[in-house]
């Protein structure tokens, strides 16, 4: 993700809370402290459909809203 | 070669702290550079000590340790090994293990960052075992031996204080596992009716070696009432069935550890390794019914489509995919155990011989030593 980041493409890692920190140092570790990490309810794992969908229904505004920044 | 005078100038290569334990074990837990236990102030007096048995330049890049990626030089390897209680002449095993976990395969970023709680497990073989005094029989996975739990323990620290392996953060282990404190012993050659580890892996006997296995702690397997060969596997395939491993998932490489009582038995009854594996293979299996609904049809009928798509209850799940899968090393003292290893499945095995700088095979630990 941070090698897509670094080419310039709209990138983000969507994450739960309890991973927030892994992400943020990762990011930095790879050289891209500001790439955008977009939070979840936790958990991820252990859902249904339905409840996967929900929580892509919570990512996907962060996701548009990321998209029209980064197109200003 | 530059002096550690010279490289403890380099920014943040060294601080300063007043010379008494408590105050600079304080200090290091403050700064998360622990295991939780006291540590060994690494001075720089001690830490050039730990370095006499070093045949490379202190500041050369030896990996770079995932999930930090923070850079693994013999200096901060050697600091570490000095918090740890090694002795200077342990430190090559060190190096050698943390090159083993940092080759691709092994796989230590997903180990180091996962929810499971592997830990790198390291099986050393060869005569620099027993040089080191290397623990291979009565707990060898436990306490009381100094190589086994200050060379573990180093490993962890490194693992933490270069890797960033820090709970929450770096290590996300849901509970962890009291393997990560310190998981190293010696595979018991000569209680082994079989080629060693690393001889079957490929290496001369002569040669010394670590395995390193992305590893769940030991489940141990209770036979004293087997005679036969067929009997003890049986008991071992038995021990191997879990609808809750991760190596069902993956082409995973699970480790058996058997006691030498009963791998005398199973040699005495014919078995090489190799048929030994065969056998577990063969028997380690469990009906699909046994594992629950969600798991078959979100999990086995995805990571197997073609051979669960229309399977019934009653259909074969393998616990290991191939049998030349299964490793097999015999460790520990006299009883009629032996253990079941599982892993973290997405992970193989890795083994490294120890060599000197020029390519040859370290035939013992003093041809490290500095000249």
């Amino acid at each position: 993700m941070c090698e897509l980041r670094k080419r310039g493409l709209i990138t983000a890692v969507i994450l739960s809370e309890p991973f927030l920190k892994l992400g943020k140092n990762q990011s930095r570790v790879f050289g891209v402290p500001d790439l955008p990490l977009l939070l979840i309810a936790h958990p991820l794992g252990g859902l249904d459909l339905g409840g996967v969908k929900g929580r892509a229904q919570h990512a996907i505004p962060q996701v548009i809203e990321l998209i029209k920044e980064n197109y200003k | 070669m530059t002096g550690i005078t010279e490289l403890l100038k380099a920014k943040g290569a060294s601080l300063e702290a007043e010379d008494d334990f408590d105050t600079v074990n304080e200090l290091m837990r403050d700064r998360g550079w622990s295991d939780g236990l006291p540590v060994i102030p690494p001075t720089a007096a001690r830490v050039e000590q730990m370095l006499a048995f070093c045949d490379r330049a202190w500041d050369e890049p030896v990996a770079k340790i995932a999930p930090r990626y923070g850079e693994a030089t013999p200096l901060r390897l050697a600091a570490n090994a000095v918090m740890a209680g090694c002795r200077p002449d342990y430190f090559p095993l060190l190096v050698l293990a943390i090159e083993a976990m940092c080759e691709e395969p092994f796989n230590l970023y997903a180990i180091q960052a996962t929810t499971h709680l592997c830990a790198p497990l390291v099986i050393v073989n060869g005569p620099v075992a027993k040089e080191l005094d290397v623990n291979a029989g009565h707990n060898a996975f436990g306490p009381g031996w100094q190589a086994n739990a200050a060379i573990g323990r180093a490993i962890r620290l490194v693992l933490v204080n270069i890797g960033g392996a820090i709970p929450g953060s770096g290590d996300m282990s849901t509970f962890g596992a009291p393997s990560k404190f310190s998981y190293l012993a010696a595979e018991n050659e000569e209680a082994s009716p079989w080629e060693p580890l690393h001889v079957e892996r490929g290496l001369p006997r002569t040669a010394s070696a670590v395995t390193v296995i992305g590893a769940e702690c030991p489940h141990n397997v209770n036979d004293h009432e087997s005679l036969t060969a067929e009997g003890i596997l049986t008991t071992i395939a038995g021990t191997m069935l879990d609808t809750g491993a991760n190596d069902v998932f993956y082409e995973a490489q699970p480790l058996v550890v058997m006691g030498p009582e009963h791998a005398k038995t199973v040699a005495e009854g014919g078995f090489s390794k190799a048929r030994a594996k065969q056998f577990l293979h063969e028997h380690a299996h469990l009906p699909l019914g046994r594992f629950s609904r969600e798991n078959i049809d979100r999990r086995l009928r995805v990571t197997w489509k073609e051979r669960f798509a229309g399977a019934g209850p009653d259909a074969p799940v393998p616990m290991v995919q191939r049998a030349e899968d299964i490793l097999i090393a015999v460790i520990g003292g006299a009883g009629k155990h032996s253990a079941v290893i599982n892993t973290f499945g997405a992970t193989r095995a890795v083994t490294r011989a120890l060599k000197l700088r020029d390519g040859r095979y370290a035939s013992a630990i003093a041809d490290f030593r500095k000249k």
